[in-house]
């Protein structure tokens, strides 16, 4: 079962080492070295965190390196695509900084901790001994070599570039780290750009450029109402998630063949050219299979495959005073850290609500909506609630405090042997959040 | 002394119960033009096409440009093709629906990248500049054969193998044809292995040899 959960970032971490030996061929041994010492120092680092940092910030922290890589993928991208198009690009220090041992020795070594890290995240809260994470270790170093091994067997004419190395290592990255919805960037993504298109409109009408006048049609409307909608933040999305490996396919595409001008002999000429052409597409493999496990990644993000705590909301009524009184332990335990969902229903009108027991040992009422999103619900996975709507993953550590994609909280109050809910209060808040952003247009579920 | 580009020990082909081909002993020096006579089913052409890489030998040794032909893959015997080896056929073998230049240009294409200025370079060396655009249809057997000793040597091949280039050819086209190797020759200075049912086409040579069921029967200097 752990080997299940754990084969999707141990396979990425293979396919890393076999780019890593093909990108630094002449450094075999630096990369072993470096890898079979980075993947081990990144698990011990994610268990240290974690034991520091209990909760969701040490999980932000190694989602924000992924992060860094796939920035550090943008530039470099951007650089490969620069040096493609450019004449005279001075190339001669940055080849000569990429060839070095130490370049080689850096790349495996922060790989291998960046790759350790997310593997451990998995087995982070699941097990709390040593055996685990130092068979995870072993485990890695022994397909590092493996990995290793395998590249040596592959044919030579099938080089990887230092700008498909570097998109093949942060893909599979990505890749490792969708696995662990905590860790996931695609989502996160998704949920700024949508953010940022909502926060867009608001800055553009509230500064009057979109004058709230009779003249204005209503279809102008239903244009602007577009940038609103779920697709927004998932395509734009997926631009910035593919762009930079396309950046890199097309700047080894652009790449100049060898200059042939000075030899006489046509067939020798057309030879070299050949050379040169076929290099060059054995280059964009590479590139080309970044942009898979890239999909890949977006796959795993948007179908995760971690199971969700989805309770069916239990219909709930109110006493003749409007109290809702639900015991702590009835036919359900609230103390047991799991989402309790109720359906209450009065006068036609109706609202969801769900009480959880915090990490902190802390009784939470909230709205199963947020001020922002359509309210599809929350379902709890992994240390988290997730926004059904924008996938937005919303640590239990967090969830009573309200702002943001939280959960809306409730007034309650706590008794010892159950909580108590005002039935007027809950409809009414249900009614001025919940319904307006139900108005949201397109996507949601 | 030139170095020997074709070398054969005790080299056999055998076809089922048939030897096609008998235990042949030849060398022939870098830059020789050998042509090859004999009756049908003497074994000029299975020789022709042990040479050319188009076939394997079932006993022997055969060595051609150093290259042990027996101990190559079927990707080296494809390389060796490619690279090594000019074929001119009887038949011409050439695409009905391409042009005089696209035909050559297909020998580019299958060696590295096509080149079109190259190839219709190619057949101007021939005397076929004015024939460029036109469909094999559309030219005469002489020139058919001009087109094909350019797709031959397109791709500057170090042997050129004929195998009755010129047996479809009146008087005029073969001498015209054989003037053109013979010119080309000078100028690429690859080496020629011809076969030929023609003495006078056989005298344009260095050495001719003889082939007479499959054994080497005879050999003379044609020209000093």
């Amino acid at each position: 079962m752990v080997l299940a959960k754990l084969a999707p970032h141990l396979l990425s971490w293979a396919g890393i080492v076999l780019a890593m030996g093909r990108g630094f061929s002449g450094r075999r041994s630096v990369v072993a070295a470096g890898a079979i010492v980075g993947f081990p120092l990144g698990v011990a680092g994610a268990c240290l965190l974690s034991r520091a940092y209990p909760g969701d910030f040490s999980f932000a922290i190694i989602r924000d390196i992924v992060g860094g890589s796939f920035l550090l993928l943008w530039g470099g991208a951007v650089a490969a695509i620069y040096s493609s198009t450019v004449r005279e690009f001075p190339r001669s220090w940055g080849e000569r900084l990429a060839n070095s041992p130490f370049c080689a020795g850096a790349v495996a070594l922060s790989s291998g901790m960046i790759a350790g890290a997310i593997s451990a995240c998995r087995l982070v809260g699941t097990y709390n001994t040593l055996p685990p994470f130092l068979l995870l270790a072993l485990a890695a170093s022994i397909l590092a070599l493996a990995a290793l091994a395998v590249e040596r067997a592959l044919a030579a004419s099938f080089p990887v570039s230092h700008s498909g190395l570097m998109a093949s290592v942060v893909a599979l990255l990505l890749f490792s780290a969708s696995s662990i919805i905590r860790l996931d960037l695609f989502s996160p993504l998704t949920m700024k750009l949508m953010k940022f298109s909502h926060d867009f409109v608001h800055q553009f009408f509230e500064s009057m450029l979109i004058p709230d006048h009779l003249f204005i049609r209503t279809y102008l409307w239903g244009y602007i109402g577009l940038l609103f909608g779920n697709g927004v933040g998932f395509w734009g999305a997926l631009i910035l998630w593919f762009t930079p490996a396309v950046l890199v396919a097309l700047a080894i595409q652009w790449e100049r063949l060898p200059s042939v001008a000075h030899i006489r002999q046509g067939a020798q000429r057309r030879r070299l050219l050949a050379t040169g052409i076929r290099a060059r597409r054995f280059r964009l493999v590479i590139p080309v299979l970044a942009m898979v496990v890239l999909a890949a990644a977006v796959y795993r993000s948007r179908f995760p495959s971690v199971e969700y705590w989805d309770p069916k909301p239990l219909p709930i009524s109110a006493s003749p005073s409007g109290d809702i009184f639900i015991p702590k332990k009835g036919d359900v335990d609230l103390e047991d850290g799991k989402l309790h969902k109720y359906l209450f229903k009065q006068g036609g009108r109706e609202a969801r609500f769900f009480v959880l027991m915090t990490p902190a040992g802390k009784l939470t009422v909230d709205l199963d909506a947020c001020a922002i999103c359509k309210p599809d619900g929350y379902g709890q996975a992994e240390g988290t609630v997730i926004c059904y709507y924008c996938k937005t993953l919303i640590p239990l550590e967090t969830v009573g405090q309200p702002g943001g994609c939280n959960p809306i909280p409730l007034p309650f109050t706590e008794k010892e042997d159950g909580v108590h809910i005002d039935g007027l209060t809950l409809l009414n808040m249900w009614g001025t959040n919940a319904q307006s952003t139900a108005r949201v247009k397109g996507g949601g579920k | 002394m030139s170095t020997t580009i074709i070398e054969t020990g005790g080299l056999t082909r055998n076809y089922g119960d048939i030897c096609a081909l008998k235990p042949l002993d030849l060398k022939v020096p870098e830059g020789e033009w050998l042509s090859v006579m004999g009756h049908s089913g003497s074994g000029k052409s299975t020789l022709l096409n042990l040479l050319g890489g188009l076939d394997r030998p079932s006993n022997g040794s055969l060595r051609v440009g150093g290259e042990d032909m027996q101990g190559l893959t079927e990707d080296g015997l494809a390389r060796f093709r490619r690279e090594f080896v000019g074929i001119i056929f009887q038949q011409h073998h050439l695409i009905p629906y391409l042009t005089a230049v696209e035909n050559v240009m297909m020998a580019q294409y299958f060696h590295s990248v096509p080149d079109e200025a190259e190839a219709r370079l190619a057949l101007e060396r021939v005397g076929l500049g004015h024939r460029l655009k036109n469909r094999p249809s559309e030219l005469s057997g002489g020139e058919q054969q001009r087109v094909c000793i350019a797709r031959a040597i397109i791709n500057s091949p170090k042997l050129l193998l004929g195998d009755e280039p010129t047996g479809n050819l009146d008087h005029k086209s073969t001498l015209m044809v054989m003037e053109l190797l013979k010119e080309l020759r000078a100028e690429e200075r690859f080496t020629i292995v011809m076969v030929t049912h023609n003495p006078e086409v056989a005298a344009w040579g260095d050495r001719t040899i003889y082939l007479d069921d499959g054994i080497l029967v005879r050999e003379e200097r044609t020209r000093s």
